[in-house]
């Protein structure tokens, strides 16, 4: 039996379809930015064993690592409220984003820091530059170039990630999904749909982070 | 009074007694030439000058700054003292002009205009005032070096400690880096260098230190004591090298 593609009654919501999209990619800017900067926190305190953070940054990071991401979403969003801080849709899953990306990008920041070779950092102290400038001008520039591949696929698996925000009715593009569905009963042509769109936006996100790489910390364009 | 003062200076690693008591003075304007075997502690000698090693027993002063055993903070005995490195150790991700200018800038605070003069006339110095804006791997060795020298000068320190800084280099680039030394001694500037150049020590050294299992065994004049070593280990070590 032949089935008739519908593809108009999904192009009728373009406009929930865009919204969406732009609320995606407002989750993952967010995001991404605070994550990078727990991520940062985070390798900085394990890599050089800043007490007491080290330890909770290692607690923290197995316990993110070893959670689903909607359980962790479901925590923040009805555990939250439980404990009298009032937070909303949009509020939890920022929230649940920078604390998933942070963990993750912890460990990955970590690799670079710890890749440092000795001598530059015995450079910078015979230079009497101090841990901090040390860290800020000669650690970190080369070791986030050195892991950016690494953070760059984070990000689009914490972006794709971000579908489960639809969970707790942040209207993001897979909730535009399920909203478009219910409302045209063509299924199969949404989530075609929005499928491609995913895609797409993981390869222009992939592309932006890269770019954003070279200006930010590169040196130069290779 | 001496410009470095080094008194019963004891370091252990671990069980293994490395520094077994160093009394040294040197004044300013001297080149001193640290030399001996692996292991007999002339390159924990000088990185004990300027902090990168502790020590466990007796004093270190520079220029009138004292540091004590276990000391944590020496941002300002590192002031006085700057050094060069075998490996040379350049920051990969700058310039050789960012790398001249970064602790001028935000250790010393100084302009960016200011400190990009100075690491310009720092890098003319070193013979690579079209260096600026190159970057280290794009570099060979003996220039790499001769940045990491304008990089410890543009501090102005009262000392400058080398450890040998031509051991890593290809022969044919060596004499490069020699030369910018052998320059900055003429200009009266106070150098430490470990070292294995023999020549280059006798030529251009005002004191030579022989050290043998963590003592000072033999120190003087080049000249004299390559001509007439005093002791049999000094005079087995300059057979073996020559």
């Amino acid at each position: 039996m032949a089935y008739a593609f519908d593809f108009a009654s999904v192009l009728e919501y373009r406009e929930v379809l865009v919204d969406g999209t732009l609320k995606t990619l407002a989750l993952t800017a967010i995001g991404t930015f605070f994550g990078l900067a727990v991520g940062i926190l985070g390798a900085v305190s394990r890599a050089w064993k800043l007490a007491p953070f080290d330890r909770f940054f290692t607690v923290y990071v197995e316990l993110i690592r070893n959670t689903p991401f909607l359980v962790q979403l479901f925590f923040i969003f009805f555990g939250l409220p439980s404990l009298g801080v009032q937070i909303n849709e949009w509020q939890a899953a920022i929230l649940a984003m920078v604390i998933n990306l942070g963990a993750y990008t912890t460990e990955i920041i970590r690799a670079g820091i710890e890749a440092t070779p000795k001598g530059q950092i015995e450079a910078a102290q015979s230079l009497a530059m101090g841990r901090a400038q040390i860290f800020r001008h000669v650690v970190l520039p080369p070791a986030l170039l050195k892991v950016w591949p690494a953070i760059c696929s984070q990000v689009v698996i914490v972006m794709l990630g971000s579908s489960v925000c639809s969970q707790i009715a942040a209207e993001e593009l897979t909730f535009a999904a399920n909203f478009i569905q219910s409302r045209n009963f063509r299924a199969f042509e949404t989530y075609f749909v929005v499928t491609g769109m995913y895609f797409l936006l993981a390869i222009a996100v992939r592309q932006v982070m890269i770019q954003a790489g070279q200006r930010l910390i590169a040196r130069r364009v290779k | 009074m001496a410009l470095v003062h080094i008194d019963a200076l004891h370091k252990h690693f671990g069980s293994n007694h490395v520094l077994k008591g160093i009394d040294l003075d040197i004044e300013e304007g001297q080149v001193i030439a640290l030399i001996g075997r692996s292991g007999s502690g002339k390159s924990t000698l000088l990185r004990t000058i300027n902090g990168l090693e502790s020590f466990d027993d007796g004093c270190i002063e520079v220029d009138g700054e004292r540091i004590h055993p276990h000391e944590t903070d020496l941002r300002a005995l590192r002031q006085k003292v700057g050094m060069v490195f075998q490996q040379f150790n350049l920051f990969p991700h700058l310039t050789a002009g960012q790398n001249v200018m970064l602790a001028t800038r935000i250790v010393k605070k100084m302009p960016d205009a200011e400190a990009r003069d100075l690491a310009k006339a720092m890098l003319l110095k070193v013979g690579l005032q079209d260096k600026f804006d190159a970057y280290p791997d794009q570099l060979s060795g003996g220039q790499q070096q001769r940045v990491a020298i304008a990089r410890a000068l543009a501090m102005q320190p009262r000392v400058l400690l080398c450890d040998e800084i031509t051991s890593a280099l290809d022969p044919e680039l060596v004499n490069e880096v020699l030369a910018v030394v052998k320059n900055l001694a003429a200009e009266g500037i106070t150098l430490i260098m470990v070292t294995h150049e023999m020549r280059f020590a006798r030529e251009v050294g005002d004191k030579l230190v022989f050290m043998y299992q963590g003592r000072i065994h033999e120190a003087g004049d080049p000249q004299e004591l390559f001509a007439n070593p005093q002791t049999p280990e000094l005079a087995s070590f300059i057979g073996s090298i020559n």
